[in-house]
């Protein structure tokens, strides 16, 4: 049935080309019979496509109707979220994709790399030359040199005069957002992507520790606030509830963002520092006090044994039956997914977030973990493409009152109702029908969950953390200084770039590798001192410049 | 027929059978532990630690979950057509190759050999690899997965030092009766090849079966990727190590379906050599007939 | 009077062997386009290659890539993992197939002998991904390897994480994966082996290890002598795949190699040049050892692989 529904929409998909509308399956939360209905609907979109007008001025940027009146066709690569690949082997196979095509008038062909081979996959077609329309990629952080290289390169173009032009809705909330301008530039001024952007704070603190609750009450304990709470909680967890690893991470993914390491007011990377300069964590003092809590508590049991080996579905075991105390990740698909997954046998399972601690008792902490509002994921037009104006159109279309709430809600009537003026997730995403998890059939109608181009929307959360306790992460999670401390996305001088990366990368292997010594006790503290001068002789001086220099253009823009 | 069998030889009999029964079970039993874990109940392989001999309550939710993944189906197709084209196509590569390799008295042989070997511990890198490919239009195709790979050289010197153990005085009588090197090849040296050949076909269809770097680097459209690229995607989104960047948030699969996806993707392919073996038996019987 | 005769030559080889060349244009084809096309490409390895610009208009950066790896701080270090991980390979994984086959070949039983061969092929079909996953499973403080440790009065870490036992493990793991699928190749072989020559061996009152020594070692010795030579010849050439699927920050010391490392730093930063140079250096060090094992063996056993 699936398959004969998927392959009527492939003809489909064809035989709407020219007139780019694209059917979506109407009503209904079950899509699998749809077929024959958006036959229909297709024809009926027909005129209503032909009805929209386009009209083009100069100087100030002009509106575009959408659907867009000639459209036309576009190649758009992007990596596939897992939670759409789960289901789908096409973004445009999706709810999403196929409003997203009717609503804009576009044709888009989307290409997709395989997952764990994006970079792979990426560079390649760099090399190749004949690239997509439109590519999503973090130009920041993956494309060496950043994106002021990659429009050196010839790879994208710069878009200063394209939203100029073409984009009155970016432009206007760019317009209203300098903070947000200044970080889809480059330092020369170059704009380079439509920016995928976290609309609100609460939607900028993702990660965060949570732990047991009922085993809380149990043991008549407080939720800890300082580290010597944590310390005491985490014993109790091991002595009195029998927690093989009462502290239980996957060291890989949240290494990074231990709140154990905000405790002690030290990071893992480059940071800002009080006085506004960059300096490198892991050389610090209070990296080393760090390590000497981790290690205590490593030596004691207090944490995983296998730490460094773990993967996601290891600590979802361990933190779902009893093994494991309390954790490190995401709101939703860590945390708000243990408390359901637990409850099916243990009714009295419950996890609350806890604050970063610190050192002293009522002390505010100053450390934490928080996104850039820009997290570095942006649609960028190539100089493959022909039609600048047209991909222009389509990227903008993101940042309209209509493509926000697409992107955002998905479509209305389906996927979310209108309630007291905000939109609200209907039952074919909050129980959908299908028995997909929730992250999966948001990705079904909307990109809310992952990202794309276009402006997120905090009612979005708000929905997606369904728990009471879970709610509360963002507020709890927040470390009042974390702004103020946290790296944006600077972009080094091109003929620096190589020499930062080489640097860089020399030295974050040997501080990945000690830094596990030093916790796991098979090399002593005493040779901190010798540790610190041997990142020194890999020329972190240098790298620090190259940051510095980075971060005062950046702070110019 | 037989002499006596002294103690020593006993001994030596009894303690064979043990170490390779020993050696089969450590072989055996990840296959099994995946097989058992697959039909597991969900949560009670979670909080189970140890090891794993009989299925956890039982349940095949996991396996209809994953044929429920389009992509499980559509690999099949993929792989199945690159299996078949490309084991077919390799073989009648590398024997050509082999033949030409295994004649005596041929000029060229040698440098050509040469030339062929060096290939074995030299290349050009991905870039100009990719690039090549590109320029033959064999990127996001199929094709481009089975003719940039006819040939592996490894195989190829495999079968060339099987063709020379065959004796001349067969081919050199099908010579003297006017026979060409086609037809003594395709006539005389494949059908006294079988044995090897059988090899071959394992050889080339496992390689291909758990190819997945080459596919994942030029395919853009999912709809053609092999199942080892679908499956190595569902395995590795646990772990944002392998991922790189852009892991990120999505829930952990849960371990009964990363089972039954394994098993999916593994059992096909196994089915293979069973079929294969009885060419096993034979390439024994040819050796014997051999004077 | 040479040029004369090896015209002579030519011309007589041709006329004899036409057909033959005929026969093996497409695989020559197949060689030049996908195999030598590419090679020239390795010249990127003096370049600070710039995909966009080519290799035309790339700069020309002379040995700077090389000394760039030379200077490395982890240069002694990868070239030190590198090679003792490949010789713990070669001296416990080369021989476990041949000892396999041999055992295999001296048992009676049919159904025992082609069930045991069917199973040990078994690890061979799993992929590595898989394969690794299950490994690290296993390798688990909690896993089944730390239970038999127990057993045995052990005390239980994770083993994953200390460098001492990430080689063992690699090659153990590799061994485990290979040693059924490497043996068919010897198998085949020694079923080649002609029966009469066990008979008149037997009835020399030769015993079993004799056999072993005086007809079936030496009937698959070219085999093993081949095989041997291409192992060597890759000895540089260890994928990242395993290395990066089965290390962690805390294995670094023994477990980082220049395969992984060219894949940390090279690969994923587009850094192409760099990448090439250090592949063009492993080529070069796997020629050399390739031609020197192929040269013992010619001096020692008359077999070699040309």
């Amino acid at each position: 049935m699936r398959k004969s529904w998927k392959k009527g929409l492939a003809v489909l998909t064809t035989a709407a080309m020219t007139t780019a509308a694209l059917a979506g399956c109407g009503g209904g939360n079950s899509s699998t019979t749809a077929a024959p209905e958006s036959t229909t609907a297709a024809s009926g979109e027909t005129t209503t496509a032909a009805a929209g007008e386009e009209t083009t001025a100069g100087g100030e940027a002009s509106e575009a109707t959408y659907p867009l009146a000639d459209g036309g066709t576009l190649t758009y690569w992007l990596q596939l979220n897992p939670n759409v690949s789960a289901n789908y082997t096409n973004l445009g196979d999706t709810e999403l994709g196929k409003q997203w095509q009717k609503e804009t008038g576009v044709t888009l062909e989307f290409q997709h790399p395989a997952a764990g081979q994006v970079k792979e996959q990426f560079n390649l077609l760099v090399a190749d030359g004949n690239l997509p329309d439109i590519m999503e990629y973090q130009w920041v952080k993956d494309y060496p040199g950043g994106p002021e290289k990659a429009i050196r390169d010839g790879v994208i173009i710069s878009l200063n005069d394209v939203i100029d032009q073409y984009c009155p809705n970016l432009k206007a909330y760019l317009a209203e957002h300098p903070e947000v301008d200044k970080k889809i530039k480059t330092d020369d001024g170059n704009y380079f992507a439509f920016p995928f952007i976290r609309g609100e704070e609460k939607l900028r603190v993702t990660v965060g520790a949570f732990i047991r609750s009922d085993w809380l009450e149990e043991l008549g304990l407080e939720v800890p606030t300082t580290i010597d709470e944590w310390h005491t909680v985490l014993t109790a967890f091991k002595d009195e509830k029998g927690a093989e690893a009462p502290f239980c991470f996957d060291w890989d993914n949240f290494k990074k963002n231990n709140i154990v390491m905000y405790g002690h007011n030290a990071m893992y990377d480059y940071y800002i520092d009080d006085d506004g300069k960059v300096q490198y964590g892991p050389v610090q003092d209070n990296f080393k006090d760090y390590l000497a809590t981790m290690n205590q508590w490593y030596s004691e049991g207090l944490i995983d044994k296998d730490i460094a080996t773990l993967n996601g579905d290891q600590v979802t075991s361990k933190m779902t039956t009893d093994k494991a105390g309390a954790s490190i990740g995401w709101a939703a698909s860590r945390m708000q997914v243990f408390i359901t997954t637990a409850q099916t046998t243990n009714p009295d399972y419950m996890l609350v977030p806890t604050p970063v601690p610190t050192l002293e008792k009522g002390a505010t902490p100053e450390y934490g973990f928080i996104e850039d509002s820009f997290p570095d994921v942006g649609a960028a037009i190539t100089t493959s493409c022909k039609d600048v104006e047209l991909a222009a159109r389509l990227l903008d279309y993101g940042y309209s009152e209509a493509g926000h709430n697409m992107f955002n809600f998905g479509e209305e009537g389906v996927s979310y109702e209108m309630k007291d003026d905000v939109p609200t997730y209907t039952d074919a995403v909050l129980n959908n029908a299908d028995g997909w998890p929730l992250a999966q059939s948001l990705a079904k109608y909307v990109r809310a969950n992952y990202n794309g181009p276009f402006v997120q929307d905090g009612n979005y959360i708000e929905q997606y953390l369904q728990l009471p306790t879970v709610k509360e992460c963002p507020t709890v999670w927040l470390a009042p200084g974390a702004e103020k401390h946290t790296m944006p996305n600077v972009t080094p001088l091109q003929d620096e770039s190589k020499e930062l990366a080489t640097i860089t990368n020399e030295i974050g292997t040997y501080v990945d590798e000690m830094v596990l010594k030093f916790i796991f006790g098979t090399e002593s503290l005493d040779k901190w001192d010798e540790y610190v001068q041997t990142i020194q002789n890999m020329n972190l001086e240098r790298a620090l410049e190259i940051e510095n220099s980075a971060l005062e253009r950046y702070n110019a823009r | 027929m037989k002499v006596r069998i002294s103690t020593g030889e006993k001994v030596f009999r009894v303690c064979n059978y043990i170490i390779l029964t020993l050696v089969a079970l450590v072989c055996l039993y990840p296959m099994w532990y995946v097989a058992v874990a697959s039909v597991s109940d969900s949560n009670r392989l979670m909080a189970h630690s140890g090891p794993l001999l009989k299925p956890l309550g039982f349940s095949i939710a996991s396996y209809a979950k994953v044929f429920a993944n389009p992509m499980i189906v559509k690999g099949y197709g993929n792989t199945l057509f690159i299996l078949v084209v490309g084991v077919f196509l390799d073989l009648i590569m590398t024997s050509l190759g082999a033949y030409f390799l295994s004649r005596k008295g041929v000029m060229f042989k040698k440098p050509i050999m040469m030339l062929i070997m060096f290939t074995m511990f030299f290349g050009g890198g991905m870039i100009p690899f990719y690039l090549t490919l590109r320029d033959l239009h064999l990127t996001n195709s199929r094709w481009g997965l089975i003719i940039p790979f006819l040939i592996s050289t490894y195989n190829m010197i495999i079968l060339r030092t099987s063709f020379e153990s065959i004796p001349v005085s067969l081919t050199e009588a099908a010579q003297i009766d006017g026979a060409g090197h086609f037809t003594v090849l395709f006539k005389i040296i494949l059908p006294l090849s079988k044995s090897i050949l059988a090899v071959m076909v394992l050889y080339y269809g496992v390689g291909i079966w758990n190819a997945w770097f080459w596919a994942s680097a030029i395919l853009r459209d999912r709809e053609l990727y092999p199942l080892q690229v679908v499956l190595r995607e569902i395995l590795i989104s646990n772990d944002t190590q392998a991922m790189g960047s852009g892991g990120g948030d999505a829930e952990a699969i849960a371990m009964s379906i990363k089972y039954a996806t394994i098993m999916v993707a593994t059992v096909p392919i196994l089915f293979v050599y069973p079929f294969l073996q009885k060419y096993f038996t034979a390439g024994v019987m040819i050796g014997a007939v051999k004077e | 009077m040479e040029g004369n005769s090896f015209k002579v030559r030519l011309r007589k080889d041709f006329r004899r062997n036409w057909s033959l060349y005929v026969l093996v244009l497409p695989v020559l084809i197949f060689y030049a386009v996908f195999m030598y096309k590419p090679m020239y490409g390795a010249v990127i390895a003096f370049q600070d290659y710039i995909p966009a610009r080519g290799v035309s208009g790339s700069d020309w950066i002379g040995l700077a890539n090389f000394q760039r790896f030379f200077q490395s701080t982890y240069f002694v270090r990868l070239m030190r993992n590198t090679i003792l991980l490949s010789l713990y390979s070669i001296i416990f994984g080369f021989p476990a197939p041949i000892i396999l086959a041999l055992l295999l070949n001296e048992v009676k039983n049919r159904k025992f002998k082609s069930l045991t061969q069917t199973i040990t092929y078994l690890p061979h079909f799993i992929s590595l991904v898989v394969a690794c996953g299950m490994i690290k499973d296993f390798c688990l403080s909690t896993g089944i390897f730390n239970d038999i440790i127990v057993l045995f009065g052990g005390e239980r870490s994770p083993l994953l994480q200390n460098p001492a036992y990430f080689r063992t493990i690699y090659t153990a793991s590799s061994i485990w994966q290979e040693v059924g699928w490497g043996s068919i190749i010897y198998l085949s072989a020694l079923s080649g082996v002609d029966s009469q020559l066990y008979e008149a061996a037997s009835i020399d009152g030769a015993g079993k290890w004799k056999q072993l020594l005086n007809v079936t070692l030496p009937s698959i010795l070219p085999t093993i002598i081949i095989m041997l030579i291409l192992r060597m010849g890759s000895l540089m050439s260890l994928g990242y795949e395993k290395t990066i699927l089965l290390y962690n920050s805390s294995t670094y010391e023994t477990a980082d190699i220049i395969s992984s490392y060219v894949y940390r730093i090279g690969l994923l930063e587009q850094d192409w040049g760099y990448s090439t140079a250090i592949g063009l250096f492993n080529s070069v060090i796997n020629c050399v050892l390739l031609v020197i094992t192929n040269k013992i063996s010619k001096k020692c056993t008359e077999t070699s692989l040309w």
